[in-house]
């Protein structure tokens, strides 16, 4: 059964004069990946940016609607809407304290007191984003010190100590190797039994392992989505099919 | 040929310049160093001028806490005042008129000689308000001379090194507020603490702006905020001016440079604590 979680219609953001995004409509299946794709500058990041609003803190502006669950994100608090729709940047941004209190800065937020709740909260989404294993022995060790795919992981993690349904990510896997890759790939197939996932990627094959949907972005506009099979050896739209062989070469 | 000629010559330029800065300063310290050290003693750090005139035997005691309890003052002031407004112009002013008229404010407050400060505070606190010469209005009248430099140090330190760590915790639905109390401010602590000693020192430093309004010729260690006080720079300008002891005030500019040298140390250790 398709279940709809987030519905978009005419979402248009600006930077001051500039149009970046213009009339985007779409919607996102609840328990699928879906994968973004588009050349660089299109607006992919402006688009993830815009649904948990963090563009207005870039000094964009959001118009259009956006509901969740069929509830209008336009007007809902900040709090509750980025605890519902969770995200990951590009490069991981590790925040500069031990892994331990990376993982906890969120819910004691939240006013979580109780220690032995911290460390199950803790513990539990390690091990979903497949990090526990590796720093049980040391999670007072600064998170900096981590490797950059182990730090990413452990940013996933962190987002999903707010127990959010959708999780944003932007090109998590630019800047790591095969197997840091391929272990992400692992852990994302894995959590979309719990989560709804919206990932950004300039790497087809990658789309190609994990998306249920793939979406093509093009000049702040949404050109087609579809399954990948379809976007990738049938598209429609004459501007999907350039890329996309522009893209195999 | 006649540019490997130019390339040369303005090497030779910039090293030679390079060494001068360098040159005079060691040569500015190891003098002091030098003609300060001889004068240093158990009784002249620990106990008071004496002598007739006052200052040429004795110690210096009450001057160094004065200037210390007037660096420190001033130092909280405006490390609070000097933060608060850092925080204000990167996080919450989002008139770009207001916050270049506040930058602006704040240039200008930078380049105001500090004698006019100082005459400033006099006016204002001394006979406006009618607070006596003391600790307290003297330390205000430092913190407005140190208020810029602090201010302008931390927004940069700001600016740097937290934007994605800001976003990122907004993003996690955690407040403005927490997130910079709880992340960003940890996180700059270090930049902080430095701009925080580098302020002090200035403080430490200064004459014009307590002479007016607080320092004395002759006092005790104050025992309240509304005692005047000695400050070493003033006693160091009263002991050359007034033809007391240049040897004294030799003694005394060493102590002062020691003070403001370890006051920096300690706020740079302070910054590099991670107890995160
Ligand atoms: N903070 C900003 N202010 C102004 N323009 C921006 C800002 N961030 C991004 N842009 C512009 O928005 C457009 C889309 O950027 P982005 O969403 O990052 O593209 P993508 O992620 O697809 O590469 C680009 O033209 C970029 O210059
Ligand atoms: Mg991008």
């Amino acid at each position: 059964m398709r279940e709809v979680v987030l519905k978009i219609e005419d979402l248009c953001v600006d930077y001051g004069k500039k149009s970046i995004l213009k009339n985007i409509n779409v919607t996102f299946e609840k328990n699928k990946i879906t994968a973004i794709i588009g050349p660089s500058g299109c607006g992919k990041s402006t688009f993830l940016k815009s649904l948990n609003k963090t563009v207005e803190e870039y000094g964009g502006k959001i118009s259009g609607s956006i509901s969740l669950n069929n509830n209008s994100i336009m007007n809902m608090p900040l709090e509750k809407l980025r605890n519902s729709i969770g995200m990951v940047f590009q490069t991981p941004v590790v925040f500069p304290f031990s892994i331990y209190k990376n993982m906890t800065f969120a819910p004691i937020y939240y006013g979580e007191k109780n220690k032995e709740k911290l460390n199950s909260i803790v513990v539990e989404n390690l091990k979903k984003a497949c990090l526990y294993e590796e720093v049980k022995s040391d999670l007072n060790m600064q998170a900096s010190k981590l490797s950059g795919g182990q730090q990413q992981r452990l940013v996933i993690a962190r987002c999903l100590t707010v127990n959010p349904e959708i999780i944003l990510l932007d090109e998590p896997c630019s800047a790591l190797d095969i197997k840091n890759t391929s272990h992400i790939e692992k852990m994302l197939l894995e959590l979309k039994n719990d989560y709804t996932i919206i990932i950004v990627t300039h790497n087809l094959a990658q789309a190609k392992r994990i998306a249920d949907y793939v979406m093509y972005m093009e000049e702040g506009t949404m050109v087609e989505m579809g399954n990948p099979d379809e976007i990738f050896n049938n598209p429609v739209d004459s501007r999907t099919k350039e890329y996309i062989l522009y893209m195999k070469n | 040929m006649k540019n490997k000629f130019q390339d040369n010559l303005f090497k030779l330029w910039v090293i030679i310049s390079g060494l001068t800065i360098l040159i005079v300063t060691i040569g500015i310290f190891s003098y002091l160093l030098y003609k300060g050290f001889k004068v240093i003693s158990t009784e002249f750090i620990f106990s008071s001028p004496k002598g007739v005139p006052l200052g040429t035997e004795g110690g210096i005691f009450p001057a160094i806490v004065g200037s210390l309890l007037s660096g420190l003052l001033s130092g909280l002031l405006g490390g609070i005042l000097g933060l608060c407004t850092a925080v204000y112009l990167v996080f919450y002013c989002e008139n770009l008129t207001i916050k270049i008229y506040i930058l602006q404010a704040l240039q200008c407050l930078a380049g105001i000689p500090s004698v006019v400060i100082g005459l400033f505070g006099y006016s204002l606190l001394i006979v406006g308000f009618g607070i006596n010469k003391s600790l307290l209005s003297a330390s205000i009248t430092l913190t407005i001379m140190i208020i810029p430099f602090i201010s302008i140090r931390i927004k940069k330190a700001l600016e740097e090194t937290s934007k994605d760590q800001y976003i990122c915790s907004l993003s996690l639905g955690i407040s403005k507020s927490y997130t910079i109390v709880r992340l960003v401010i940890p996180n700059a602590f270090k930049y902080i603490m430095t701009s925080l000693g580098i302020g002090i020192a200035f403080s430490m430093g200064a004459t014009a702006p307590v002479m007016f309004t607080g320092a004395v010729i002759s006092s005790g260690i104050p025992s309240k905020l509304t005692d005047p006080f000695m400050s070493l720079p003033y006693h160091l300008y009263i002991l050359v001016n007034e033809g007391l002891s240049v040897d004294m005030a030799y003694g005394t500019a060493f102590v002062l440079i020691v003070i403001v040298l370890l006051i920096n140390l300690i706020c740079h250790l302070v910054g590099n604590y991670e107890d995160m």
